[in-house]
Order: structure tokens, then sequence, then C-alpha cells
């Protein structure tokens, strides 16, 4: 009986829920399939995504290569973290999660520092007869940018898992005589796979959808990715019916990417949570 | 490989902080430029404390990032407990409702809560201003509810279902069981919850700055806009602070925690310190909310006048290299609070009027965009007896094209658009007319103006055709031209344009006149040039009331005293352009009044056009030719 009760605490959240989830994405529908003078009915929008599809695929593409070196780079960082003793544990934890409370537009902006024609790195190479080099606007520095900011996320959920696997398991693998490569690749990898997918979504959509990044270290054609396209066509464009349209494909693509990355890790439940 | 995985952390360590070094010794330069350490100096720190706008900023975001935390952590964890009573296949659905803003990239969420917000304010409810404050909270609360729930429901599962059972059996109530018993299990889910809740509002800039409107911004939304804009070094300052202080944080409460931890191995029952600061915690968490809401709540309980001035960056004297602080004078002589903020371009300008749902009182747009916004009812007729230092307004600029009864525009400045190039590196023999922004040799060292009316305007004095041509042909070949240029663009540009050409990361640029004056002060390499051949752009900037104005009387206080020709004066001193107040000249210093670049000659005059306003359909036209030319592919 006092089940039943208690049900009814759920009633205004389910309501919240939807009325600020699910309503705003059918407004963004209905906003995709509206003209921007008119306001009636129109399919144009949806017929205009194809010249869009270039960003679309850049930005996935840039996500994804950023990902896998976030899971290159991190997952020896996890692994390191989670096998030192509480006290370091703890303070190395903190000090991948710092980055994280601190303002990220600052911090991609002292990376426009750092690699502008006229910044810190090109100073340092020119002063010791390197020359200048093109670093900032290239696609390599947008990934750079992507990586930056969200190895962090990447690192966190790696560590989750590693932290908690069974250190007799590995004992009992090399006592059955696997060598530490056979150790990793059979025992620790397969049992860091929640991990790995979960860090990898982690990336893969803040990255996919950014816009700052590429604004700030990126120029020129190859370097606009979908978000920027968004914020364009909302902030400067004048046009939230495109700009709709295109959310819609970004949200679609996104939801298609997790599904798969679940569907790849069984029925993990939580595991965005760090 | 243990000694390479070592290595692989103490890089990566690196990787992640030296940005941050970069940020806080940039916080002690004495320079600007954050590439050039020029001395030691705890200026900047100065600096911050004495602006008590970027510090209310901070506020803005505490308070939001507080109060959408208590609401959050409230409702998440009763909407919890409900949840979890659920039949499981509800829940299940529950949960993925749940899960939607967390998968949603950032940007999907901001865009669909401002059309929202938007649909149904200014859509539905027909309000001007439907982006506020309360949106904003309303958003908060909507991305911190399931940090929350997802941090509490694991706890709800793991309890004993018994104790419940066993607290209503020895005569509590449900709502009594709840504090007494549940609660205390659930407490470290909803702390956690609450502090990811906390650091996520915190920081958020992507849905914060698609659901702000102008009357509430918070510290990420503005630093973007600063990012756009030279940099001021106390940002740098701030930033420096705020690391230093989640640092100590962060350590005191690993350390704490650690120390607990120890003791419940030791098998002693929770020490009472334990306890006793998480009461504490809470006590103070409870407070702060309290005082928040009180803040608030003072805070709109305040009846003052606020006028809202929304300007151009860089477009008004601040007070910074002794030039008068306009706006600080404007408060101390009438009383009336201004909150002034900046946009970019007369295309943003308009954008957010008519979609943005931003309340605004005073606007600056140019020429063209008047006559557009006259067109499109979006200003209001001025009452010129509340403005009688209008008369002082030369008769020149009196009924002008774009306000031919010189109803609803009082003129603010005028200027040119020309070529800004950097002397030290580009050729003289190439400085010949617009077509240097084409020059391949310069390629990568071109900065373009970022809006669709003056960058299609460059196109179309190079191309020789009429710059306010309704051909769509014409304006086709214009795109084209910009896209031909597109390769050879390092960025394209507004006010960031200060920083980039001061520091010659760029060598070529195109700006309006005034604030190419101003970087030739900084940067004495750089000049200004206005095409021989060729036509260019004559402007005039003039200020007008749009219809979402609710502090009229106010709104023409402000004209008029800008009006006036001592303030106008002043004013001209720091922006560097050109006064439709003959009568200002006379407090203008020398060099300014006799610059060629801010008063051209009669004879220059005469080879500059005026924008006009075309109609709506090609000012769309427009915009979607240029966007698609530069930007959107």
């Amino acid at each position: 009986m006092k089940r039943n009760k208690s049900v009814f605490l759920s009633v205004p959240y389910i309501l919240w829920m939807v009325v600020f989830t699910l309503i705003p994405l059918g407004v963004v529908g209905y906003y995709a399939l509206t003209d921007p003078d008119t306001g009636i009915f129109t399919w144009s929008n949806i017929q205009n995504l194809a010249q869009y599809m270039p960003a679309l695929g850049r930005s996935v593409l840039y996500a994804l290569i950023s990902a896998g070196i976030c899971l290159v780079l991190g997952y020896p960082v996890a692994y390191y973290i989670a096998h030192r003793g509480p006290l370091a544990q703890k303070l190395l934890y903190m000090l991948v999660m710092l980055p994280m409370c601190m303002s990220f537009l600052l911090r991609t902006l002292a990376w426009v520092g750092l690699l502008q024609d006229t910044g810190i790195i090109n100073n340092i190479l020119d002063a010791i007869g390197i020359g200048r080099l093109p670093l900032i606007r290239t696609p390599a520095a947008v990934i750079l940018g992507m990586v930056y900011n969200y190895l962090p996320y990447m690192i966190l959920p790696l560590y989750a898992t590693l932290v908690k696997l069974d250190g007799r398991l590995i004992e009992a693998a090399e006592d059955l005589g696997c060598t530490p490569g056979q150790t990793f690749s059979k025992v620790i990898l397969p049992l860091s796979v929640p991990g790995i997918l979960s860090g990898i979504t982690m990336v893969f959509v803040p990255a996919v959808s950014t816009f700052y990044i590429s604004q700030k270290l990126g120029g020129g054609k190859e370097t606009v990715l979908v978000g920027d396209l968004i914020e364009r066509l909302f902030k400067q464009a004048d046009n939230p019916n495109m700009g709709a349209a295109l959310s819609l494909v970004l949200m679609a693509l996104v939801f298609v990417c997790t599904g798969i990355m679940n569907r790849f890790g069984g029925d993990e439940e939580g595991g965005v949570v760090v | 490989m243990k000694k390479a995985n070592r290595l692989i952390t103490i890089l990566m360590f690196a990787f992640l902080y030296i940005p941050m070094v970069v940020l806080i010794v940039a916080s002690f330069n004495t320079g600007n430029d954050i590439t050039k350490f020029e001395g030691f100096t705890f200026k900047q720190y100065a600096e911050l404390f004495r602006d008590s706008g970027l510090l209310g900023l901070l506020g803005n975001s505490i308070l939001i990032a507080l109060l959408s935390t208590g609401i959050s952590v409230a409702f998440g964890t009763l909407a919890a407990v409900g949840i979890h009573s659920l039949k499981p296949r509800m829940r299940r659905l529950v949960m993925s409702m749940t899960n939607i803003p967390m998968t949603n990239p950032d940007i999907v969420t901001g865009v669909s809560l401002s059309l929202l917000f938007v649909f149904v304010g200014t859509g539905l409810l027909g309000q001007r201003e439907s982006l506020t404050f309360w949106t904003l909270l309303l958003a908060h609360v909507t991305f911190g509810l399931p940090y929350v729930i997802l941090n509490v429901m694991p706890k709800l599962q793991q309890m004993n279902p018994a104790l419940t059972d066993a607290a209503m059996d020895l005569g509590c109530t449900p709502v009594k069981a709840f504090f007494k018993v549940i609660i205390h299990e659930i407490m470290p889910g909803v702390i956690a919850g609450g502090i990811m809740a906390f650091t996520m509002s915190l920081d958020d800039f992507v849905i914060s700055y698609f659901v702000t409107g102008s009357d509430f911004v918070t510290l990420p939304v503005e630093i973007y806009t600063y990012t756009k804009k030279p940099i001021p070094p106390k940002i740098y300052a701030m930033f420096t602070l705020l690391f230093g202080l989640i640092f100590v944080l962060m350590l005191t409460m690993n350390l704490l925690q650690l120390r607990s931890g120890r003791k419940k191995e030791s098998k002693r029952p929770v020490s009472k310190a334990w306890v006793i600061t998480r009461r504490c915690i809470a006590g103070v968490a409870a407070v702060c909310l309290v005082v928040g809401c009180g803040f608030l709540m003072f805070n709109g309980r305040q009846h003052e006048t606020v006028l809202n001035v929304y300007n151009w960056g860089m477009n008004i004297a601040d007070g910074t290299d002794e030039t008068m602080d306009i706006i600080a004078e404007f408060e101390k002589k009438t009383g009336i609070k201004v909150n002034y903020s900046t946009y970019e371009s007369n295309e943003v300008l308009y954008s957010k009027l008519k979609n943005g749902g931003i309340s605004v009182d005073v606007i600056i747009p140019s020429d063209y965009m008047i006559d557009r916004m006259i067109a499109e009812n979006m200003l209001l007729e001025l009452d010129f007896a509340n403005i009688p230092n209008f008369s002082y307004v030369d008769e020149q600029f009196k009924n002008p094209a774009y306000d031919p009864e010189n109803k609803y525009s009082v003129p603010y400045t005028w200027g040119t658009v020309g070529i800004l190039y950097n002397t030290k590196y580009v050729d003289e023999a190439d400085v010949t007319g617009w077509e240097l922004l084409w020059n391949e040799k310069y390629a990568g060292k071109i900065l373009m103006i970022d809006n669709s009316r003056d960058a299609m305007g460059i196109a179309q004095y190079l191309l020789g055709y009429d710059v306010n041509t309704m051909d769509k042909e014409e304006l086709q070949e214009c795109a084209d031209k910009l896209a031909e240029q597109r390769p050879l663009v390092q960025q394209y540009v507004m006010d960031q344009i200060y920083a980039t050409m001061e520091n010659e990361e760029a060598w070529i640029a195109t700006y309006y006149a005034g604030d190419c004056m101003l970087m030739m002060e900084e940067n004495e390499d750089l000049a200004f040039y206005l095409p021989e051949n060729q036509g260019f752009n004559l402007f005039t900037d003039a200020m007008c009331i749009p219809y979402c104005c609710e502090e009229k009387d106010a709104a023409e206080m402000f004209i008029d005293f800008l009006c006036d020709p001592e303030i106008s004066g002043a004013n001209m001193d720091y922006i560097c352009y050109a006064s439709p107040i003959s009568a200002a000249k006379e407090y203008m210093e020398d060099y300014l009044r006799e610059s060629e670049v801010v008063y051209p000659s009669e004879e220059v005059l005469k080879r500059g056009t005026a924008y006009a306003y075309l109609s709506e359909e090609i000012s769309r036209y427009v915009e979607n030719l240029y966007q698609q030319a530069t930007k959107l592919n």
C-alpha cells in the first residue's frame, strides 16, 4: 500500500521531463518542418540537409579520431593511477578532475596562444632556428583541442573499471602461464570493456557536437563541424528552422551511436555516472 | 611496461596542465598579450576587484548553480523515491527519459529549450522577452535533475526495503520514515548528485548560451563574448583565483574523505566528526540557498529604473586610458542604472531582437538596418521633446535616407569601411584597392569582415556593381567572389580583429575606420587605406528605441545625454569615430579632429556610398549567400 503512495512522487518529475525534454524535441521537429518566412509546412529544410552532410561526416570522423587517441593515451594513465596506493590514487584522480572544473573556453583559448603563428610554441621554434610552423587552423589543431578537452572523460570511467578489477584474476592468469602481454589482452582488456565503451561515448558525444573548439582552433573548410553550422544558423544566419533540422540529424546520429555502444556493452546500467 | 605507463602519465598531466599554466602566468603579465611576458605585476588582480561587472557575473553563475542544484536535489530525491516504487516496465521508461538530456549533445538540448521558450513565450503568450533568468533556471534544473536521479537510484536499490517496513511498524508515518530512515541511507548519492549538478551548472556554457536573454548573463557566456573581443587580462586573474580555490577545496575534501575512510576501515562507528562535518556542509548549503534566494528577491524587488543598452563592441568610452566613463557619468547624473551589453554586428542584433526574445531599451544599429527595422515595425517613434540636444546634430545628418522623416533615430557616429594593413609585411605596391584582400601572396594572413552586408559590399565595390542592387545574378557573382577568397582568409572576424592585427598574427584586414584608428595607436606599423578607384561604404550608426523597450523615457534621456556635444566629444576620443555633431569637435583631441582616417576630405567622401535596405526577401537571400560562400559547408 505504501508503495502505491510513493509512486505519486514520481508524477511531477515525469511531467517535468515531458515538458522540458520531450516537448522541446517536438518543437525542434516543428521548426525543422516549417518555412522560416511563412511558418507553413515544408520539406525544404530536410531536402537542404544534403549540403551539410560533408560537415557531419567530418565531425564524426574527427570525433572518432579524438576518441581513439583519448583511449590510447588515457588507458595507460588510468591503469597507472589504479595501481597506486590510496592516497596517490585520490590525488591523481583529483588532478584529472580539476581541469574539468575550469572554464573550457579559457583553456581552449590558451591553446590559441600556444599554437598561433605568433604564438608561444612558434616563438620557441623560431628562436631555436627551426622556424615557424603552421600549427593552428588545421584539422590536427581541432583534434588536439578535442583530445585536450575530453581526455578526462576517458580517463575517469577507465579508472573506475580498472580499479575494481580483481587482482586475483591477474595472478591466476600469471600462475597459469600467461605472459604479461597475454594477461593484458586476455584478462585485463576484456574486463575493462565497459569502461572503454563508456569512455568512448563520453568523448565522442561532446566532440561530435562542439563548435567552440573548431571556431577557435580551426580555420577553412576542413574544420567546419556540424556544431558550427548549428550555432551559425541560429546565432548568425537567422535561420533557426534549418538549424533545427540539422539538430535533429545530430541527435539521431548520437542516439544511434550510443545505442550501438550499449549493444556492445551489454546491459550495463548507469555507465554515464562518473 | 610500468615505466612506460608512468612516463605517459607524466606527459599526460603536463599536456593537461600546460595551458592552465599559460593562463596563470598571463595573469601576472604587465602586457595584454598572452604570448609575450613583459613583466611581473599584480595589477590584473587589482583591476579584477575593481570591476564589479565581472564579479557580478561570477555571482550570477553561483546564484544559478546554487538555486538549480537546490531545486534539483530536493525535487530529484523525491522523484527518485517515486520512480523506485514504480513497476519495472514503467521505471525503465522513466529512466530512459532521464537519460535523454544525459546522452543528447548539449547543443541540441540548448537549441531545443531555447526554441521551446521562444515558441511558448513569444509565439503563444505574446511576450516580448521570452528568455529570462527564469528560463535559464528551468534549463539548469532540467539538466541537473538527471545527475541527482542517477546517483540516488542505485542507493535506493541497495537499500534494504525491510528498513522502511521496520520504521513503519514502529509507528512512523511514511513521511517520517523518509526523513528518519531513507534519507540517511541514500545521503551519499544525494550529495554526489548535488555536487555533480552544481559543477555542471556552474561551468555550463553551451546550454546557457542558447537560453540566455539579455537581463541575466552567467560568467561562461560572457567569457564567450570576451573571446571574440580583445580579452582583458583580468579574466586570467579570475581564472587563477578560481583555480586556486577549486584546488584547495578538492584537496581538503579528498583528505577528509580519506581520513573518514580509514576510520571506517578500523571498524569504529561512524565518527562524530564526520557526522558533524556532513551536517555543517548541509547547513552551509542551506544557508547559501536561502541567502541566494533572498538576494534574488531583493534584486527583483528593487524598483529602480534599469536601462538596457545594447551597443556594438568597443563602441562607447568606458573610462579606460583616461577617457570619460560615459555610462558612469550618465548613472551619476540621472540615478538610472544602466545594464550595458554588446553585439557584434547588425545581423546579430537583428536576429537577437527578432528571435532571441531579449529586452533592450536602446540600440545603435547602422543605417540600412534601421531602414529594415522601420519597415518591419521593430522601432518606436521617438519623442523629440525629450531629446533637446538633437538640435546640435548637423543638418546634413537630419532626415537621412534611412529615416526620411527622422522619426525613429538620432545619429551617433559616422565613418568609412577601409583596408587596414601592416606596412612591415605588405608591399605598398600591392595596396591598390579591394583586390588586396584577394591577393594570394598574403594567403592565410588576411582577415575578412564577418557580416553579410559589409562582406558582400566589398565584393560589389571590387566588381564595380551597385551595392544596393536587387539583381540576384549580380549577388550570386559577388558570393562566388567571396567563395573564391575563402581559401586565402585566415579568419572571419569582427571585434576579434583587434588582438589579431595588433600582435601581427594577420597582416591585412578590412574594418571600420574608428576601430582601425584605435589599432593604429597600439601598433604603429598598421596603416589605413581607402581605395582610390573603387567605392567604399560610408555608414551612419544611430540610436533607436526597439519595440521591446520598457523604459522609453529613460531611453530618450540616455539618447539626449549622448547628444550633448561635450559628452559626444569625450566619447569620440575613445572610440575614434566621427561625430555627427560638429560642436563636439571642440571637445575632441587635436589629432583626432585632424585625422584623415576619422574625417576624410570632402573629395574622398564623394566616392563613398551608403547601404540601403533592400527587402526582407533580398536580405535573407544575401545572408544565405554569404553564409554559404564563407562558412556553411
